[in-house]
């Protein structure tokens, strides 16, 4: 793991989550979205094989703050992904489509799965990875 | 005991059987529901991702739609169908997608056992009616499945959207051309006859009062917008 993780939490702190789970990275002019580990178990339980199929977006797609950008099915169930900033999608990580297991396997750094140029420079409030953890904590009462 | 609304609509049209679906899950405001239905003509459903071409048989069924749900085929005749429309954060969706099927299938196989048949979950053996290459829902099984008689005769799937989910599934009653070999139920209890079983197995293991409701004219409205998309070829040919 190249990325620093805070003391409290089991998830990295150079990024910010959303309760629908997904996790936003800034990198350069650009920010890279993926799912997170929880948002994994929750599809597939441990499982890596129960993930099937993951639909991504076509480069250049205009995407608002919240909107499906793509949908992954899990053995028995379709889930839809949303788009944690608005932008513009420059890049999709072509590996996740034949290759899911990555999401299981590394759903921080390989497990990427598209790379938007936002609109605004100033992200949206999300959560930190200890305010993740907190919602967490909170969903399983 | 919490209340949770029952639909029920026999014989409807597939645009109008999908679309409603969908119309439940966006249903925000509503309270969980249990949907039975059935379909007018036979219908064969796609699983979301499925290619048509992986669906030899595709032909054989008079109408033919993608659902929003993911899966194998499954061929809509001679079977009840439900759906459960519900907040992810309900008791019964909480948690792992892998727990909200146990607990929903423990329902399930409490009115099969009403209606006469040990239904319980594969495990791990394989099914006779496990069939490679036709594409159908119940020619291919996982642990979670509820068999009898050595063979599937349940297949369920979820559409996860926006902090809700729409649970779809079919239980067999009888055969068809394209599902081979898949469980029956003896003495061949029609759709309605076999819904009461299923809402008074909800009802008893899960504590629920439901009231039955005919769709707000809004979700009636809404079924039919988002119906029309289940039909069109694009769509259903988008694999």
């Amino acid at each position: 793991m190249s990325q620093k993780s805070s003391a409290r939490s089991a998830r990295p702190d150079d990024r910010r989550y959303t309760e629908s789970h997904e996790w936003v990275k800034p990198d350069g002019d650009t920010v890279l979205v993926g799912i997170t580990d929880f948002a994994i178990n929750e599809l597939c339980n441990g499982n890596e094989g129960d993930l099937v199929y993951c639909d991504l977006p076509e480069a250049g797609r205009a995407l608002d703050q919240g909107e499906t950008f793509g949908e992954i099915e899990s053995v028995k169930a379709v889930s839809d992904l949303y788009a944690p900033v608005a932008g513009e999608v420059v890049e999709t990580n072509a590996a996740i489509e034949d290759h899911l297991e990555i999401l299981s396997k590394d759903p921080w750094n390989q497990g990427w799965l598209v790379r938007i140029r936002p609109n605004s420079k100033d992200l949206p409030k999300l959560m930190d990875a200890a305010s993740y953890e907190q919602f967490l904590a909170e969903k399983k009462h | 005991m919490e209340a949770w609304r029952l639909v029920v609509t026999w014989g409807a049209d597939p645009a109008f059987n999908m679309g409603l679906d969908e119309a439940l899950l966006e249903a925000e405001e509503a309270p969980p529901t249990l949907r039975l239905y059935s379909w007018s003509p036979d219908t064969l459903s796609l699983g979301y991702f499925q290619s048509l071409a992986d669906v030899p048989g595709r032909e054989q069924a008079r109408a033919l739609v993608r659902r929003i749900t993911g899966g194998g085929a499954i061929h809509h005749v001679r079977e009840l169908t439900f759906s459960i429309a519900a907040r992810l954060d309900h008791p019964l969706y909480r948690g792992a997608t892998r727990e909200s099927y146990q607990r929903v299938h423990s329902a399930l196989a409490d009115a099969l056992r009403a209606a006469g048949v040990d239904a319980v979950p594969r495990g791990a053996t394989t099914l006779e009616s496990d069939r490679s290459g036709t594409g159908m829902c119940f020619h291919a099984s996982t642990p979670l499945d509820l068999a009898w008689d050595g063979r599937k005769g349940v297949g369920t799937a979820q559409r996860r959207r926006r902090g809700r989910v729409l649970h779809h599934g079919s239980i067999k009653i009888g055969g068809s051309a394209l599902e081979t070999g898949v469980a029956t139920l003896p003495g061949g209890p029609t759709p309605a006859e076999l819904g009461e079983l299923v809402v008074a197995a909800f009802a008893a293991r899960f504590e629920l009062a439901f009231q039955r409701a005919v769709p707000e004219p809004a979700e009636r409205v809404r079924a039919r917008e988002l119906g029309a998309r289940y039909l069109d070829p694009d769509f259903v040919a988008a694999r």
